[in-house]
């Protein structure tokens, strides 16, 4: 890993960048993009750079094309050609546009998963992950099976309410709220969809009627509030394990505002009331079921869905309380943006605090309060029961003196006890309901962005995750997009989808009585004991 | 002895810590303690210092709330098997979420208080309707219906509260059944339990217990009266 530090008109901030990593996919992740039309190929040169100091790759045969000799002498630069191997100092005259979009890690993405083949006319597709606070949006073309360019940006429903809730309750009380919130969300995966055209390929209009099919999958919620169907039945408990159909009935009208009048629009259907597509792309991407053995998958969001594969069938729940692991009613809390503290180690010296980019703390993402309270369970600044040691009235406890955007509290503590003991109270009553042990489960797979940071040891400290071998437990933080692009690739992948879920039983636990015992006996921030399902 | 015993209870409690409550109640057993003592010299009196102290600890969490709670009616429960004589119940509340409601652990804190307490708890569970409230309040002789509502639509629901209010009203069973509400709607609006025809209503679980009992002393001494 080497530092970028990158000055323009604005300031001066520092990047991580992988050793060999083009200047311009660095920055293409992060709100500081370089000018681009072109994809990245050296032919438009808009991203132009002046190399100030470092260790950089030597010119390439665009750069000596695009760029004068005076100005090469000068250190300039396309940072889509130039490479870093050490520190490395630029200027940036020009930043793009403020955007909404970044481009995804390609370390954070799954591979290609597909087996491609001959697909009609328009070969191109795009991939939409909906989620309560991120969209995730991937352009693809799906002859070739080449991922083309991926973007994330906020779910501009926020404004209606960061909860699930809020926003049904927005849509209910008012038909035009209902249709706001929903064009809310097709004009995001317009703008980002046109980005990765203007930017990756240097041609929108050209490009749209080329799109021949979108795939989208997310949360029970956001797929309704998307099409405007059935949002009304998801506050009625009688939907909570019934299918509830959200396919666009307005096709025609999404394909003339998007431009695109050869897409064919796909909502992946979700399973029930309260597990959406986005499990079910999971399910694929992990390739849960293909194992003879018990596999559970744990999809950390807004909501966390809980699934148990036995071997032979899927049994499903979800519970609340993922909002805490997204920074949500947690005074310091924060999602894993730059000034995020991550992860922090224990050493002599004292603590260890690791923020995203290197900025000054601002919080604790979700991985970054794992490890906080672990700690502070582990040097007895808390008990198990939650309660500090010495009180403090309410002020909470610094884990570095002085710095208050270090300070958790008793209710941030509390946020996360009954966050953490409704998953291990979750999977736990499936495992009864399935007869089964922790000894049986082989595999663990972790979806969602809490666990792309997470430090598993410290999880099972505090009892969130199972006291199974480490090996046993894969971090999947993009599964869900993974999963729709797999269905966007495959011919059949409606069926998939269908064929997964088909066999799937959906629990409610509130009406599952021994579910409320449970969990409320893991509420300590203890490990879980490994013989308690069969108590 | 007994100072030794409900000390290192109240320690228990307080540390949330249910295994050691058990150790301690056991080990009072086996030095001859009653069943009868260990309920009325130990256990109510730390649900009451509970009670009291919650009001002042701002440090105390749900999350401590649902274990001491769940301590409190274990070591109840099992103590009752112990008992010579059936206790005498001090009165009865059917609970339940409302309609539309399936958050039910709001309700378990206060259930877990009042069963140390000696008040019999109905448990109806979640989702349920106004009429079926008043036919099980009716059908056990109960003092109290006790709402648990965690959601504003179902708070305020027209097949909520405010149609249990009716039902009591069009039966002529005001004097005789209280309504008490709980949950997060109602303490953003503290005045919001009069509009949807409730009694009273209670901040928090552990608090509610006792605005439950001072309930069915009230009931109780109107029917005598």
């Amino acid at each position: 890993m080497a530092i970028l530090i990158v000055h323009s008109h604005v300031g001066t901030r520092q990047f991580d960048i992988t050793e060999g990593q083009n200047v311009r996919d660095a920055l293409d992740t992060t709100d500081w993009r370089v000018r681009a039309a072109c994809g990245g190929v050296g032919s438009c040169g808009a991203c132009v750079v002046q190399v100030e100091s470092g260790g950089v790759s030597p010119l390439t045969l665009s750069e000596y094309q695009r760029i004068s000799a005076d100005a090469r002498a000068q250190g300039w630069r396309l940072s889509c050609q130039l490479r870093v191997y050490s520190d490395t100092h630029i200027h940036l005259e020009h930043l793009a546009h403020t955007s909404v979009w970044h481009s995804i890690p390609t370390a954070d993405l799954m591979p290609s998963p597909c087996k491609f083949r001959e697909i009609g006319e328009y070969h191109y597709g795009v991939a939409v992950d909906l989620g309560t606070t991120h969209l995730r949006v991937t352009l693809w073309n799906r002859k070739t099976g080449q991922r083309i360019a991926s973007r994330k940006g906020l779910n501009p429903q926020e404004r209606f309410g960061a909860d699930v809730l809020n926003r049904l309750d927005a849509a209910l009380v008012n038909t035009d709220t209902a249709q706001e919130l929903s064009r809310l969300v097709r004009n995001a995966i317009m703008k980002a969809l046109r980005d990765m055209l203007a930017r990756e390929v240097g041609e929108i209009r050209l490009m749209l009627p080329e799109i021949g099919l979108i795939t989208i999958v997310g949360n029970t919620a956001m797929l309704a509030l998307l099409t405007g169907q059935g949002y009304s039945d998801l506050l009625n408990p009688d939907f909570w394990q019934a299918r509830i159909d959200c396919q666009p009935i307005d096709y025609k009208k999404w394909q003339s505002q998007w431009l695109l009048p050869n897409a064919k629009i796909i909502v992946l259907p979700p399973i029930a009331g309260f597990v959406g597509s986005d499990l079910t792309a999971d399910l694929l991407a992990t390739q849960l079921c293909n194992g003879t053995q018990g596999a559970f998958l744990l999809d950390v969001g807004t909501n966390t869905e809980i699934v148990l594969w036995t071997g032979k069938t899927l049994l499903i729940t979800s519970v609340p309380g993922g909002p805490a692991f997204e920074g949500v009613g947690i005074r310091n809390g924060m999602s894993a943006e730059s000034g995020a503290i991550w992860n922090i180690e224990q050493n002599e010296n004292g603590l260890t605090l690791e923020t995203l980019n290197h900025e000054p703390a601002r919080g604790f993402c979700g991985s970054g309060l794992v490890d906080a309270i672990t700690i502070l369970v582990s040097t007895k600044v808390l008990k198990p029961s939650g309660r500090f040691a010495q009180p403090n009235g309410g002020d909470g406890y610094a884990l570095v003196e002085g710095n208050s955007r270090t300070v958790i509290t008793g209710c941030d503590v509390d946020a996360f006890q009954r966050a953490k003991a409704a998953i291990a109270a979750a999977m736990e009553t499936l495992l009864e309901l399935a007869n089964m042990t922790w000894c049986d489960i082989e595999r663990l797979c972790m979806c969602g962005a809490f666990g792309r940071h997470l430090n598993i040891q410290n999880a099972q400290a505090i009892g969130l995750l199972p006291p199974i071998s480490a090996d046993k437990i894969e971090l999947n933080a993009d599964a869900s997009l993974a999963g729709c692009e797999l269905a966007l690739l495959n011919e059949n992948g409606l069926l998939l989808f269908d064929e997964i879920t088909a066999n799937a039983q959906t629990f409610n636990l509130s009406l599952i009585p021994d579910y409320e015992e449970r969990y409320i006996n893991h509420l300590l921030l203890k490990p879980i004991r490994a013989e308690t399902a069969h108590d | 002895m007994i100072e030794d015993i409900i000390k290192a209870y109240n320690e228990a409690v307080y540390e949330t810590d249910k295994d050691t409550a058990f150790e301690v109640v056991n080990g009072a057993l086996a030095q001859g303690m009653s069943a009868e003592d260990i309920i009325f010299q130990v256990v109510i009196p730390a649900v009451e210092e509970m009670m009291s102290l919650i009001v002042k600890d701002p440090d105390a969490n749900l999350a401590q709330h649902f274990m001491t709670a769940q301590i409190a009616a274990e070591v109840t429960e099992k103590m009752l098997l112990l008992f010579k004589f059936p206790p005498e119940i001090i009165g009865r509340v059917v609970i339940g979420t409302a309609a539309g409601d399936l958050h039910s652990l709001g309700k378990r804190i206060v259930m877990g208080c009042l069963k140390a307490l000696m008040v019999e708890v109905i448990d109806l569970g979640v989702n349920v309707t106004a009429e079926k409230f008043v036919d099980a309040a009716v059908a056990h002789d109960a003092q109290v219906i006790g709402i648990s509502a965690m959601m504003v639509h179902t708070a305020m629901g027209e097949h909520g509260c405010a149609e249990v209010r009716k039902l009591l009203k069009e039966r002529g069973l005001e004097d005789k059944i209280k309504v008490i509400v709980g949950g997060a709607p109602y303490r953003y609006d503290a005045e919001l339990y009069k509009n949807v025809g409730a009694d009273t209503w209670a901040n928090d679980g552990v608090s509610a217990g006792k605005v439950i009992v001072d309930l069915i002393k009230e009931v109780k001494s109107h029917v005598t009266a």
